[in-house]
């Protein structure tokens, strides 16, 4: 066990994880030139051309350090990013020691604190890194003192690197055998393995990534999982390197996968713990939680008839994807569909993504929402993940949302602009601190709807992308929201339906309206649009009715034009969403998501 | 006996007006080469197609056929003859453009077997006209009319073009009313369309030209409707008006679905369920009727597609024939529509009589959409 070191790497996107660990692997040979190609433990398409890491990774090297003795280094690549923190503070659970990671060029970044916070408070060793020397803008001296400020190390302790160019990859492996400290556990005491990850096999099901604290785990042991009594048998026990290799066993300082006949990834839950069924430990690892989405969206299929196959679309995704929830909805413009939990919006991109491409489903989907609660006048209590189980107006006492603590590092200069977005998203200002004269650290705390829409954009567009942005759930707090709901000719829309504060309403009913007015088309008739709260209408405009629509000519040269002209708007009729005697574009329901708040 | 219409596109035009999207061209060189193709193509599809068919119609349009010696329009009628059945009393059509034609030459078309002018004057205002890039004046426009009368035509069908930009009602219902007035049988009044690759197209697009709004054009529209049925030009189809028995046979081949032959350059054929088209390049169609096949592109109809053609076709002009469509097609679609078809009614939108489906002025402004949700 003392030749073992589990380490993992926080960095920002774009920061060089990846290469990184590219370099790593190459460097203890890990691959064969064969092999290699870049983001080599990114395995999804969707990974390599975001160059983000969704899905947490585990790969085993050997190493001969320069003290001649052979070690097993594990590294445990994690996501980034906010929505998935839960999943990133298992693996760091996971592992005794962290690469921190920092661009010589950019500096530290809200991300990069709060993985690292996370990674200081689970007792991991730092071992710090600036990445991109190279670079003509590297501003090192200045990023070395940030990190200094952060962590309080040594100046001598952090490494100079470029992982592209393969600089500082021996020094950075030697810290990792010296600095991390190996395990500790006891073989012979009763098993306790944390899974991190998980990872659905088509044909061998859920495939477990485990890191063993505590006894022996072997091939045929009878097992159970601490998050729910089914036993099962540990049917292939072995370690990870770009693929699976059979080892039969793992002991306590272990990283390696467990399959155990179990069906899909919600019985393998991040964050539980392994035993054995006899003589197996009385607790569980500290830490395990049931993660619940924060963000709520309806997932309605283009063409109504494809509602089944986007059925089997997310039962087959759920089986990689413990995090993602669903239910069927119905919608009385959109049809049936089904409203979906997502951790945050990254996770709900991602989702959305994978789903037209991966499973070439065309999705209409609505406005995200955070789930509310809604204390009515009788006294109940009414959790509301969508708009159109909002209670009426006349029977709410108050309302609860979601907050989060949020943490924006921008350089100082726009420190001005931040303010201003903050305010506009209804944030509480905290404080400012500084990490070096140049970069702020600023705190505010938000609703979490605000920030779940288009707040990153525009965080990004105003400090010319150099703000980073990171937050963390705090809690419920009351707030003065209201349903707004979009009628047509007096007809709701209950897809266009919102839960918003009440300042914000009007304006968010006016762009909605002429939105809407751009993209539907004209009728036989007028069409009013309305946005109105309860039965107060707050904002009106129209859709003049169509006085004349017909090709003037038609003779032998044109018939066939004039027949494809029919068929197409046969096909553009099919797609339509009808409210009433309205027919509305399946476009102005994804132009709503891109309205600016 | 199948009744059967026969177009001719004579390509060749002075020059290209601004909203034209008709091919054309502007040199004469390949005149003769064109005859002896055309003469050819008719004897080729006499193998095919003249039996049991008579030639109710013949029409030549354009470009400007009027260009032509009535020696060079006569020779193809007379292959036609030659080649096909022709009824004594055939519509024969010639379009002319206004300043083409001397009274003398108008006689010589009439004495080669044209029976029918198709001007196309498209305005009687002179501004309108420069606006148009047309080669005549309102002047040469009335006298065009005038001279055609009197050589001996007693079927004169005017083309008009309004919507025209800064043309207000009053300026289109003074083009109505001096069309009237002249001695004519027949109105073509088509709404100004925007067709992709024409040079009005360029100037919307680089703002030089602002098109009116359809709220406008549409009320233009109910006008010519009300004001050439005041003046006993009944509507029998979208665009288009005849004094009692003048409509169109031509035109009306085409809307109530019969067959009709195609020759020259860009011309569609449409026989037994199939449609065919020509080259539109002149030197494209000379050199392919070197081998005989001048056909550019073709389509064999499926049921489904005729049925939305001749649904379109029989509702933009006279009225769906309930009967003559039953037998067609059976009676699914109209059991299906039927709720559909007396709302429309109920609104004002349609006549239905025992067995005709008609549009009402009202329902024709509003036709494509009315025709598009009802297929």
């Amino acid at each position: 066990m003392k030749h073992i070191r589990n380490f993992c790497i926080i960095a920002h996107i774009d920061h060089g994880k990846s290469t990184l660990a590219d370099g790593l692997l190459e460097n203890t040979h890990t691959i064969s030139d064969r092999e290699k190609r870049d983001q080599l433990l990114d395995s999804m398409d969707l990974e390599r051309e975001r160059g983000i890491t969704i899905k947490s990774h585990a790969i085993q090297m050997k190493y001969k350090a320069e003290d001649g003795n052979l070690y097993t280094l594990n590294l445990i690549d994690t996501p980034g990013h906010v929505d998935f923190s839960y999943e990133v503070s298992r693996s760091l659970a996971a592992c005794e020691g962290a690469l921190l990671i920092v661009d010589a060029a950019q500096g530290v970044e809200a991300q990069t604190i709060s993985n690292l916070y996370l990674a200081i408070e689970a007792g991991l060793e730092i071992i710090p890194v600036i990445n991109k020397i190279d670079l003509p803008s590297a501003m090192t001296d200045t990023v070395k003192a940030q990190i200094i400020d952060l962590i309080g190390c040594d100046e001598s302790e952090i490494i100079l690197a470029s992982a592209k160019d393969r600089i500082g990859i021996p020094e950075i492996l030697e810290a990792i055998v010296n600095k991390i400290p190996p395990p500790k556990g006891d073989e012979a005491a009763p098993l306790q393995a944390l899974i991190f990850d998980s990872v659905f096999d088509a044909y061998r099901g859920a495939v477990a990534y485990i890191r063993v604290f505590n006894g022996t785990i072997k091939e045929k042991d009878a097992i159970k999982f601490f998050a729910h009594d089914e036993r099962y048998e540990a049917e292939e026990i072995g370690i990870l390197k770009l693929g699976r290799i059979r080892t039969k066993e793992l002991k306590a300082g272990d990283v390696g996968y467990l399959i155990s006949g179990i069906k899909d990834v919600h019985d393998t839950k991040v964050g539980d713990t392994i035993t054995h069924l006899k003589g197996g430990s009385e607790k569980p690892l500290p830490g395990y939680k049931e993660i619940k989405p924060m963000v709520y969206s309806g997932l309605f299929p283009v063409n109504s008839e494809d509602f089944e196959d986007l059925r089997d679309a997310l039962d087959k995704f759920r089986l990689n994807d413990s995090s993602l929830v669903y239910a069927p909805e119905t919608s009385a413009a959109l049809g049936f569909g089904f409203r979906c939990g997502f951790l945050g919006m990254l996770h709900m991109e991602i989702v959305q993504e994978r789903l037209e491409r991966e499973f070439n489903q065309s999705i209409v989907t609505t406005l995200p929402n955070v789930e509310y609660i809604v204390y009515t006048k009788k006294g109940e209590k009414i959790i509301v993940d969508n708009p159109a189980e909002m209670p009426e107006a006349g029977n709410i006492d108050r309302v609860e949302e979601p907050y989060v603590k949020a943490q924006i590092v921008c350089p100082s200069d726009y420190v001005g602009t931040v303010m201003q977005l903050g305010m506009e998203k209804r944030g509480t200002y905290i404080n400012t601190t500084y990490l070096d004269p140049t970069r702020a650290d600023i705190h505010f705390e938000f609703p979490l709807s605000e920030i779940i829409f288009d707040f990153f954009d525009k965080l990004k567009s105003l400090s010319r992308g150099y703000a980073s942005f990171d937050y963390e759930y705090i809690g419920y707090r009351e707030s003065d929201l209201v349903k707004l709901d979009i009628l047509l000719n007096g007809e709701k829309v209950d897809a266009l339906s919102i839960i918003v504060h009440r300042n914000k309403s009007y304006e968010w009913g006016k762009k909605v309206s002429s939105k809407l007015k751009e993209l539907i088309p004209q009728h036989m008739f007028e069409i009013a649009i309305q946005a109105a709260i309860g039965t107060k209408v707050i904002s009106r405009t129209t859709v003049k009715a169509l006085r004349k629509n017909v090709l003037a000519k038609c003779y032998g040269g044109d018939i066939t034009r004039k027949r494809k002209l029919l068929e197409k708007q046969k096909e553009g009729k099919r797609r339509m969403k009808q409210v009433g005697n309205v027919e509305i574009p399946q476009e102005a329901f994804l132009a709503v998501l891109q309205i600016e708040d | 006996m199948k009744q059967t219409a026969i177009y001719i596109h004579i390509p060749f035009c002075d020059h290209k007006c601004i909203y034209c999207d008709f091919y054309s061209i502007i040199n004469y060189d390949n005149l003769n080469k064109y005859l002896t193709a055309i003469k050819k193509e008719i004897e080729l599809r006499q193998k095919d197609f003249s039996e049991d068919r008579e030639i109710i119609s013949i029409f030549f349009g354009g470009g400007t056929p009027s260009f032509m010696t009535p020696g060079y329009i006569g020779e193809i009628i007379n292959s036609i003859t030659k080649n096909f059945s022709v009824r004594n009393d055939a519509e024969i059509t010639l379009e002319t453009n206004p300043g083409t034609v001397s009274k003398q030459k108008l006689k010589d078309f009439l004495s080669v077997g044209i029976n029918r002018l198709s001007i196309g004057i498209q305005s009687f205002n002179d501004n309108e006209l420069k606006f148009l890039t047309r080669i005549h004046d309102s002047q040469t426009a009335i006298e065009t009319v005038n001279s055609a009368a009197q050589s001996g035509f007693n079927n004169i069908s005017v083309d008009l073009i309004f919507n025209l930009p800064d043309q207000s009602k009053k300026m289109w219902k003074k083009n109505l009313d001096i069309s009237v007035s002249l001695p004519i049988t027949h109105i073509s009044a088509y709404s100004l369309i925007l067709e992709r690759g024409t040079i009005l197209n360029k100037m919307v697009l680089d703002g030089k030209v602002q098109m009116q709004d359809s709220d406008h054009d549409a009320e233009l529209y109910e006008t010519t409707i009300e004001l050439l049925t005041n003046n006993r030009f009944s509507q029998y189809e979208v665009s288009n008006f005849a004094k009692e028995n003048y409509e169109c046979i031509h035109n009306n081949a085409y809307w109530r679905y019969k067959d009709y032959l195609g020759f020259g350059t860009s011309a569609h054929s449409f026989i037994n369920g199939k449609r065919w088209w020509n080259y539109s390049s002149l030197n494209f169609y000379l050199e392919k009727m070197k081998n005989d096949n001048p056909v550019a592109g073709e389509e064999v109809l499926t049921n489904n597609q005729m049925h939305d053609e001749y649904i379109m076709l029989a509702m933009r002009s006279n009225g769906l024939d309930i009967n003559d469509y039953e037998n067609r097609f059976g009676s699914m679609w109209i059991n299906k529509v039927q709720n559909d078809l007396t709302e429309y009614q109920s609104k004002g939108y349609l006549s239905i009589d025992d067995n005709f489906i008609k549009f009402t002025p009202k329902g024709y402004t509003l036709c494509d959409e009315i025709i598009g949700r009802l297929l």
